[in-house]
């Protein structure tokens, strides 16, 4: 009930905004005719400081300044695993100089779980998709299971295998909870705090799966062994790993590092922002600068972005609502 | 290999980055709220253009800079600049009321010294072993561990045992506050969501170490011009046998400093309390800790430096940073091509030694500008508190916004602020309480993954001879105090 309440009360809320919104664009007429960007640009980074979204982020700033004309300012703006950002971005002016760049947690799973305060959808514009790190199905190199058909099989025969996460309510924890209800496979689920802890929680045998990303060096040294990969498309540096759709598995859990704005932007101003910072993105400089990070480019129209977000943000809501029961 | 690595270092540009990154890190580390990890994601915009070398030292030497700064601020003025000198107020403080600041601050400076040299020697010559040693540390014996850190900091902190145990208490149910780290629902946010991240340790600390003082300068009524005798004997000298008497209190605390620098996400701050209560409790003279004891300087200061060295093994070995500054390390060491893990020792072996060798060498500027910055800081004690402590309060404010800027850290810090002052004005000790906010997350996280993983039997525990023998020190520990106390009790009568 109390849910339906705050429901109510966000729309209350979001249209006496859009009245005001209109009522001051109305006095501020003079202010259209000025070219955009007259002034510099922010870029929200919803994580800490020097992490690989924020350094990212950062070079991509670097490498738009010339193209927009106008400084871009990069500011981190941490916590709440990225939902504290998105959602004083999703309230900031639609003017075209409050951007966000947004990873697949704040955009769309953790909205399909629980209140967040901003609807992923209703609230943002996606501008384009420029990176994302691929998760894999992680097993040490020296466990039995050749293949995730093999994981599965023992796992449905009596062994109970425990996986490790980045976090509780993860794309990650999420796919593999469908998983094992699909295949009835007995998966324990254990979070970790961060990727890392998750990964030395694996090498360490204290658990016999990871849903991580950044195994690339790992799997190479003959340490852990790659099953499949969480995305929606094959690791291009692990081309013979599928991936869980292509394993028989109808889950996935894309990842994205998105730059995104608020909806209400004016149609101009997101194409000129769109046109910038597809080119910086699809720059040469970007792409060794990424290659540094062990980070993919991974480039997907404004459009595409939005129809992943959508089909991901109903899934996990069943798979959330499911879970409840 | 190291021959090769060291004629890397003779660059005028490293030497400068050595320089700039030193003072930085302990201007920086000295004031509160600006931690080492601040300072060094701030800097990766800078170093994107600098040599892998140069750019490294300089990130490095702000690191190791910044942990020792923070006990300038501990000691000449009561509050900690970082969480891990928080340890270092306790006898530091105390000492610089004395009279004795430029004492302290030397015997801080060159434990600090040597908390690192010996890390960083570890670091050199054992990383690789280290890092297994590292991945052995599971869930249960993570657990075992931080029951072993509490009981310690409990036992032998000083003062009442069951002060400090309260005062645990209390940090540990301010930790519950936040998202479930299992389950990832909220747990007394009161639909806040900017409580969902829990009480921030750099806000809690700056209030209950830095605006408690304020309020309690404010409402103490006492001490309201200082008298200008203490300035006199500022300069103290230290000698190396002075340090040469505390060669056992030293080891023992970079020992345990690296140990616990090389396991992930406990940070500097415990080791520097756990050796702190090591040193007392080995003391012949218990009585004299928290009233200026130099070794209850010493004790903290080596072992919050030498988490430094420990921390970088399972970062550089195996690309898993154990903490917000090791993360944030490893983002810069990758954009110079320096990517961590299994390959780097074999890819770029010379820059890594360079580097392991400047860690070491970063102790020259380190006490070559720290005795000279002492000069300066402190005459510090001369002002007047009615000009200093304003300051400090608007520093505290700026501190705690800046972590995440976020507002709902500045009203968490100004709470803990008014809690502090009152279990101040009640005689509690406030230590216990910032280690029970520290260790409590994570302690209630690692037992329950433990649990999770075992499928909620406690074999997991009984099964691990590390998890075993950890549990089994707890209860000696326990038992030795309470023996200590008796004994104590019945002399006393």
């Amino acid at each position: 009930m109390s849910y339906h309440q705050q429901g109510f009360d966000a729309l209350l809320f979001h249209r006496i905004t859009i009245a005001l919104a209109t009522a001051l664009l109305l006095v501020t007429t003079t202010a259209w005719a000025e070219p955009f960007p007259s002034r510099p640009v922010t870029l929200v980074v919803p994580y800490g400081a020097g992490g690989t979204t924020d350094i990212s982020a950062r070079q991509l700033a670097k490498l738009v300044e010339p193209i927009l004309g106008q400084p871009v300012v990069v500011e981190n703006h941490p916590g709440g695993g990225g939902i504290n950002a998105m959602r004083s971005v999703a309230r900031a002016d639609p003017d075209g100089y409050t951007l966000i760049a947004t990873t697949s947690s704040p955009a769309f799973v953790t909205p399909a779980l629980r209140d967040v305060g901003y609807d992923p959808i209703q609230d943002f514009l996606p501008l384009l998709n420029y990176s994302g790190p691929y998760h894999g199905v992680l097993i040490n190199a020296d466990s039995p299971y050749r293949t995730l058909d093999e994981l599965l099989e023992a796992a449905r025969n009596g062994t109970r295998l425990t996986y490790a996460t980045a976090g509780a309510l993860g794309g990650a924890h999420l796919s593999f909870t469908a998983l094992s209800r699909e295949t009835h496979a007995d998966l324990q689920h254990v979070p970790f705090d961060g990727a890392s802890s998750a990964t030395a929680a694996l090498l360490g045998h204290h658990v016999d799966i990871a849903l991580v990303p950044a195994y690339c060096d790992l799997v190479n040294d003959g340490r852990l062994r790659l099953l499949a990969v969480l995305d929606d498309e094959r690791d291009p540096d692990f081309p013979s790993i599928p991936t869980l759709a292509q394993s028989g598995h109808d889950i996935e859990f894309p990842s994205i590092v998105a730059l995104m704005a608020p909806r209400e932007t004016p149609a101009d101003r997101i194409d000129t922002l769109r046109d910038a910072f597809t080119q910086a993105a699809s720059s040469d400089a970007f792409a060794q600068v990424m290659k540094k990070l062990n980070q993919p480019v991974r480039l997907m129209s404004g459009e595409a972005l939005e129809a992943v977000i959508e089909k991901n943000l109903t899934d996990y809501r069943e798979l959330a609502s499911e879970l409840k029961k | 290999m190291l021959l090769d690595a060291f004629y890397a270092l003779l660059d005028v540009w490293v030497v400068i980055a050595a320089v700039v990154g030193v003072i930085a890190g302990i201007v920086i580390g000295a004031i509160p709220g600006l931690g080492p990890t601040m300072a060094i994601a701030l800097l990766i915009p800078v170093t994107f253009t600098m040599s892998p070398i140069p750019a490294l030292i300089l990130l490095l030497g702000v690191y190791q800079g910044a942990i020792f700064g923070g006990s300038i601020s501990a000691i000449l003025l009561n509050v900690p600049g970082t969480p891990s000198s928080a340890a270092t107020a306790l006898d530091g403080h105390a000492m610089a009321r004395q009279g004795k600041a430029g004492e302290a601050l030397r015997i801080a400076l060159y434990a600090s010294v040597f908390g690192n040299v010996f890390s960083c020697l570890v670091l050199m010559l054992l990383a690789q072993p280290l890092a297994s040693l590292a991945l052995d540390f599971g869930p249960a014996q993570m657990a075992a561990l931080m029951l072993f850190a509490l009981a310690i900091i409990v036992l032998f902190g000083g003062g009442s045992i069951l002060d400090s145990a309260l005062m645990t208490l209390v940090g540990i149910t301010a930790g519950i506050v936040g998202l479930d780290p299992i389950e990832g629902l909220p747990r007394f946010t009161f639909g806040s969501f900017a409580a969902e991240d829990g009480l921030q340790l750099i806000p809690v600390l700056i209030g209950l170490f830095a605006m408690s003082e304020v309020l309690l300068q404010a409402f103490g009524g006492h001490r309201q011009s200082r008298p200008s005798a203490e300035v006199g004997s500022v300069s103290g000298h230290v000698g190396l046998l002075a340090m040469w008497r505390m060669r056992v209190t030293l080891l023992i605390s970079s020992l345990i400093g690296t140990f616990v620098g090389i396991l992930p996400g406990i940070g500097s701050t415990v080791p520097a309390f756990v050796s702190y209560g090591f040193a007392r409790s080995r003391s012949r003279h218990k009585e004299t800790f928290g009233q200026g004891e130099p070794e209850g300087v010493a004790a903290p200061e080596a072992a919050n430096n030498a988490v430094t060295g420990g921390a970088l093994v399972p970062m550089l070995s195996l690309g898993i940073p154990g903490d917000a500054v090791t993360a944030v390390i490893l983002g810069a060491f990758m954009l110079q091509g320096l990517t961590p893990g299994p390959f780097l020792f074999q890819h770029h072996g010379v820059e890594v030694y360079a580097i392991f060798e400047a860690l070491v060498l970063l102790s020259i500027p380190c006490v070559l500008f720290g005795l000279m910055m002492f000069k300066g800081a402190v005459h510090v004690i001369k002002l007047q508190p009615r000009h200093l402590f304003p300051a400090i309060a608007i520093l505290a404010i700026f501190g705690a916004f800046s972590v995440n800027n976020s507002l709902f850290d500045v009203g968490v810090m100004l709470g803990a602020g008014v809690i502090g002052f009152l279990f101040r004005r009640c005689g509690f000790p406030l230590p216990p309480l910032l280690i029970g906010l520290i260790l409590g997350p994570p302690l209630e996280e690692s037992l329950r993954q433990a649990l999770l993983t075992s499928g909620g039997s406690v074999d997991i525990f009984l099964n691990s001879p590390i998890a075993l023998g950890l549990l089994g020190v707890t209860a000696l520990c326990a038992l030795g105090a309470s023996l200590q106390r008796l004994r104590h009790r019945r002399q006393g009568n």
